[in-house]
């Protein structure tokens, strides 16, 4: 595979080594006002009609013949800079951006001939400014990048309150989330209500659906790619807030006078803090919290040089006597370094854990006492090498790989009973994944372009551990275990596959373009869950001889249009995925503490596809988007449903979503939300039958998700207020005002039948809701 | 496990208090053809014992069940002993009488066959008596919930305790019942199993006394027993189909809310004798049975934690 990666190299260095004399210009692109990186900025030049954008830490590099160019740097919400440049030796240009927002609204935006919605290749990419995230009214006020992304096409999820979100038909556990580059197992605080993102750390984020890169791998339908905020590196910011649920502060400064800087950012919950002297008795104990605390350092060493370190820490506690918490934590470091200009290399190392405990009679200390405790962990750390090498300003190669280390603690788990305790823990399980990938982005000329790359992945289960085998009494029922091979050490089992990535773009004109893309994608990690909304119990386990890898297939078609020189971008995509080896359970499946989990497990394909449309208005007073997807997402396993085709538990067949954010004056601003779902599917008893006193459900067919419950619409609205006054001289102080589910839907969660509490021989359907009312809330921002 | 989901979902259920609701509302789903439904327990206990046979109806049909006449209804032990089941009021309960004050259906370790036939259907259904080991004692504490229930129900009263040890060798299954002065604990969430010593086959619990949440399922969660209450608990060995049936029945029963699993059909281990005939449903179980019963007495109450 090296090889392979070496001379590819070569031959790309080959082909245009004999040509003129050409020179690199490079360098980064920073904000003016503090001093981070912006990413995906547009370098054009304008006397080759080509250009590049700056990759994810800010850098560019446009290898040119030796003459006279003008670069225009580009990026929305900036002013746009031109600057001619004579290029006889290798230059370093770096430059800084400023934010057209601090000048009046009335800035008149030249017309631009690049574009990335029509000019990029990336398609199924979606991208959501923080300041847009910002403005959107939000539940309870907590600006929550998750539920943002929720009203981006082709997004959908089980119901309010459920954790995660869902990308074009797939499962939650089929995101890669991506903070800083290390992966967030649990992206939700509160079960599902609170994303654990802070919305003061983050710089940027990028959702990609489909037309995968080969340098992203592991999971098989997304990437949320979630940036921190570097630091002020201009000077010190100290932002803060009280919300209805969080207060929060963020600290940053520049270091060593401008080479660097950092960002300190935390957030706590505190109503119990507001309860805690209305608390007696058992409930005097009670904890009820959850916080997190993101950090990032960078420090430039020299103009080749730079160095990053983050880190997140987030945690939810739980219960009194009863007590029951959970949480994730990364560390990511990062080196950025310019080999020649032309060489940008990257390489990350991480680590990322999530885990969570239950304790039962915390406050029993005695010997002869009852006691149960359980821990479960998932632990993974990594070395990632990424190389950028600008050959021309007409092929950009990546290449590079990636070594992740698992080590999958199910449960560690202790039981007391009357004194005598007793170990019940799971074997832990170790697994690393390797990849190798190498892609090229080539632009054949004014209108057409590639991207094409592969990437192979290698999995192996590394011992100890043990091998199970079940043999299979009844199709969609319990497989009983036959037999067990422990190994000591070695590899147990393993798998390798090869990732192909493809993607085109045609420009029809300077404002329309088609694009297409096929990826495949393969994922070895998987979060078992059969609730409607994943819990913090669900475990992450390892694919194993029996749990085979989970294997996309995806194809989307795209037509990019933007109108009035690009104030208004537009898109139509249409996607079709194959899903392989999807995970199901079988009834009274046992997923927590059970060595023969893999017994309980059943497994089939998915199918998805859909039509998203999608139009956003860039500029002027008014700016926002609408989104519309028409979707199905199925799945077919064995055992389930008569062995067809039934709806996965979050397929939602319309799904239209209206942001509007309307900037009045420098004090006012103005925001809304429109989401309309259809109803999620749902399975309904047919009969109905006496057994023990209680009448019992029972569907004659067999079938799952064969009817749908009500659909689910929402309004939202938002206000922004700027305080006029200066926060002690200096600092500035805004109000958020927010009002979720404003015409007070109850929008059903699920329809569920059940015995009536009183009469066991009585049934009933339930219509459940999560927010059951409107919900308004006010929030308090500053910032020194 | 299930019990933590439970702990789990209470957790939810008081931190979404503030803004989830649950409404009943009207359901109109379509019904399928009626269907034989077995209700058949047997005991090792002298009493009489009774097997319900009746059909299943739409979801929504409150009415009650039709009983199914005419059928013929025995059960044969592996000793080869006919024990013959009449529906003597032709109401669809179908009742064995023991001969004797000492007369009892049930053996421990015994196998017990159901046969139903009716017109030219025949049914079919198996179970063993597992070994059930005895109560050793019953003890009860002081406590006191923190907000009085909405419902009106007692703030504070006793929470009683069965001691039991589970016999050495794994796979035992149990169905844990109590009684509030003669009175039935019948809800559905109410339905108590274990499995060896604690809740689920992982645990590994071979041989303890019965955990302590397991313990304490002699009154629902947030109930109590008052003073001069007698309170009776019932141990019920199960086969470990009975406990996955169990099981089954407390999670379909109510089966809502955010970590709901998608419904799915109550297991049977009631086939036709024709497998392409129509298929039955309901459970055919057997039980050893212990007993325990106390009459709470505040001078007796032992201290919390203690």
């Amino acid at each position: 595979m090296k090889q392979i990666l070496t001379s590819l190299v070569f031959l790309l260095t080959l082909t245009y080594a004999y040509g003129q004399e050409r020179k690199t210009v490079s360098g980064y692109i920073k904000d003016a006002s503090d001093g981070e990186t912006l990413i995906g900025v547009s370098v054009y030049v304008r006397e080759i009609g080509n250009g590049t954008v700056t990759n994810d830490y800010g850098y560019y590099a446009l290898n040119l013949p030796t003459g006279t160019y003008t670069l225009v740097f580009n990026y929305i919400g900036y002013e746009k800079i031109e600057k001619k440049i004579e290029l006889t030796a290798d230059l370093k240009l770096n430059l800084e951006l400023k934010d057209e927002s601090l000048k009046l609204q009335e800035v008149v935006v030249k017309a631009t001939k690049e574009d990335e919605n029509v000019k990029n290749i990336e398609m199924s990419v979606n991208k959501v400014e923080m300041k847009t995230i910002r403005q959107m009214p939000a539940l309870l006020g907590e600006v929550d990048l998750v539920r943002s992304i929720q009203l981006l096409p082709g997004v959908t999820s089980v119901g309010e309150g459920a954790s995660g979100f869902n990308v074009r038909g797939g499962n939650i556990d089929q995101n890669l989330v991506l903070l800083d580059e290390a992966p967030v197992f649990n992206s939700s605080h509160l079960f599902g209500f609170f994303s654990v993102f802070n919305p003061d750390a983050i710089k940027d984020v990028k959702l990609v659906k489909g037309g995968i890169p080969a340098q992203y791998g592991g999971r098989i339908s997304s990437i949320l790619d979630v940036r921190l905020k570097e630091g002020n590196s201009k000077k010190t910011e100290i932002n803060g807030g009280v919300g209805t649920i969080f207060s929060r502060l963020s600290y940053e400064r520049p270091l060593a006078k401008g080479k660097g800087s950092f960002i300190v950012a935390g957030r706590r919950s505190y109503i119990d803090v507001l309860a805690k002297p209305f608390l007696s008795g058992d409930l005097k104990g009670s904890r009820f919290y959850f916080y997190d605390f993101t950090a990032k350092a960078n420090y430039r060493i020299d103009d080749k040089n730079t160095v990053y370190a983050s880190g997140y820490f987030g945690r939810d506690v739980f219960g009194a006597d009863f007590g029951f918490d959970w949480g994730n934590q990364t560390a990511t470091a990062r080196w950025n370094h310019v080999f020649n200009n032309k060489l940008f290399m990257n390489f990350t190392t991480f680590y990322s854990n999530y885990d969570y405990g239950l304790e039962s009679d915390r406050n029993n200390t005695s010997k002869t006492g009852d006691k149960f405790k359980w821990n479960s962990n998932i632990q993974t750390w990594s070395l990632k090498p990424d190389f950028t090498y600008y050959l021309t300003p007409n092929n950009t190669v990546t290449f590079g790989g990636q070594y992740i280390n698992y080590t999958s603690k199910p449960g560690t788990a202790l039981a007391i009973s009357s004194g005598e305790s007793r170990n019940i823990s799971i074997d832990a399980r170790y697994a690393d994944e390797s990849a190798l990938y190498i892609g090229n982005e080539q632009k054949v000329n004014d209108w057409l372009s590639f991207q094409y790359g592969i990437r192979y992945s290698h999995f192996r289960n590394l011992g100890p551990g043990t091998n199970f085998e079940f043999q299979e009494i009844v199709k969609g029922e319990r497989k009983i275990p036959v037999s067990e091979t422990k190994y000591e050490t070695g590899v147990i089992n393993e798998y390798g596959n090869w990732e192909p990535r493809f993607s085109t773009k045609i420009e029809l004109s300077p404002s329309t373009s088609i694009k297409a893309s096929y990826n495949r994608t393969v994922q070895y990690l998987h979060l078992l869950s059969n609730t409607a909304a994943s819990s913090p119990l669900d475990v992450w386990t390892l694919s194993s001889k029996i749990i085979k890898p989970q294997i996309a297939d995806q194809v989307a078609l795209g037509w990019f249009q933007n109108f009035q020189d690009n104030t208004y971008e537009a898109s139509v995509e249409v996607y079709y995925k194959d899903l392989q080896n999807q995970i199901d359970y079988v009834r009274n499946s046992d997923l927590l503490l059970n060595k023969y989990l893999e017994g309980d497990l059943l497994f089939g394909n998915g199918r998805a596809y859909g039509a998203e449309f999608y139009v956003k208005k860039n500029r002027g007073k008014l700016t926002g988007w609408l989104s519309y997807t028409l979707a199905r997402t199925e799945r077919k396993i064995e055992g389930i449903n008569n062995n067809g085709w039934f709806p996965a538990r979050f397929d939602k067949t319309h799904n239209l979503s209206v942001v509007g954010l309307y900037q009045l004056n420098e004090r006012w601003s103005f925001s809304t939300n429109f989401a309309f779902n259809t109803g999620t599917p749902a399975s309904f008893p047919t009969n109905r039958f006496e057994w023990g006193g209680w009448a019992l459900p029972q569907n004659v067919n067999d079938s799952r998700n064969a009817s749908r419950i009500p659909s689910y619409h929402r309004l939202d609205f938002g206000a922004t207020l700027k305080s006029k006054k200066k926060l002690f001289g200096k600092g500035q102080g805004e109000w958020v005002f927010s009002v979720y589910n404003a015409y007070n839907r109850r929008n059903p969660f699920s329809t569920y039948v059940q015995q009536n509490e009183d009469n066991n021989l009585q049934t009933e359907a339930v219509r459940y809701s999560i927010i059951g009312s409107v919900i308004p809330a006010v929030t308090y921002n500053f910032k020194f | 496990m299930k019990k933590i989901f439970a702990q789990l979902f209470i957790l939810t259920l008081t931190l979404s208090a503030l803004t989830s609701c649950e409404d009943v509302v009207d359901l109109d789903i379509p019904s399928g053809d009626p269907q034989l439904v077995v209700d058949g327990w047997v005991t090792n206990q002298a009493t009489e014992h009774t097997i319900r046979l009746t059909e299943s109806a739409p979801y929504f049909d409150n009415r009650p069940a039709k009983p199914l006449l005419n059928a013929t209804v025995i059960v044969t032990d592996d000793k080869g002993k006919v024990f013959t089941f009449k529906d003597l009021k032709n109401n669809g309960y179908y009742v064995w009488k023991p001969a004797s004050a000492s007369d009892s259906l049930g053996r421990i370790g015994g196998t017990y066959t159901l046969n139903v036939k009716f017109g030219t259907e025949e049914y079919r259904a198996t179970t063993k008596l597992n070994r059930v080991p005895k109560i050793d004692s019953m003890t009860y504490f002081f406590d006191k919930l923190p907000v009085a229930p909405t419902d009106g129900s007692p703030q504070e009263g006793y929470k009683p305790e069965f001691f039991a040890r589970d016999p050495a060798g794994a796979g035992d299954c149990y169905w844990i019942k109590s009684y509030r002065n003669g009175k039935y604990y019948n809800s559905a969430s109410n339905i108590s199993t274990a499995f060896d010593a604690a809740f689920s086959p992982g645990a590994n619990s071979d041989g303890l006394i019965f955990i302590l949440p397991i313990r304490q399922s002699v009154v629902p969660q947030i109930e109590f027993a008052l003073e001069k209450d007698t309170m009776k608990v019932e141990l019920l060995s199960v086969s470990l189909e009975a406990y996955y049936f169990l099981n089954q029945v407390r999670i379909e029963s109510t089966n809502g809310g955010l970590f709901a699993t998608p419904p799915s059909n109550i297991f049977t281990n009631v086939t036709n004798v024709n497998p392409n005939g129509r298929k039955a449903l309901g459970f055919f179980g057997a039980s050893g049975v212990s007993t325990f019963q106390t009459v709470i007495d505040a001078k007796k109450a032992k201290p919390k934690n203690g």
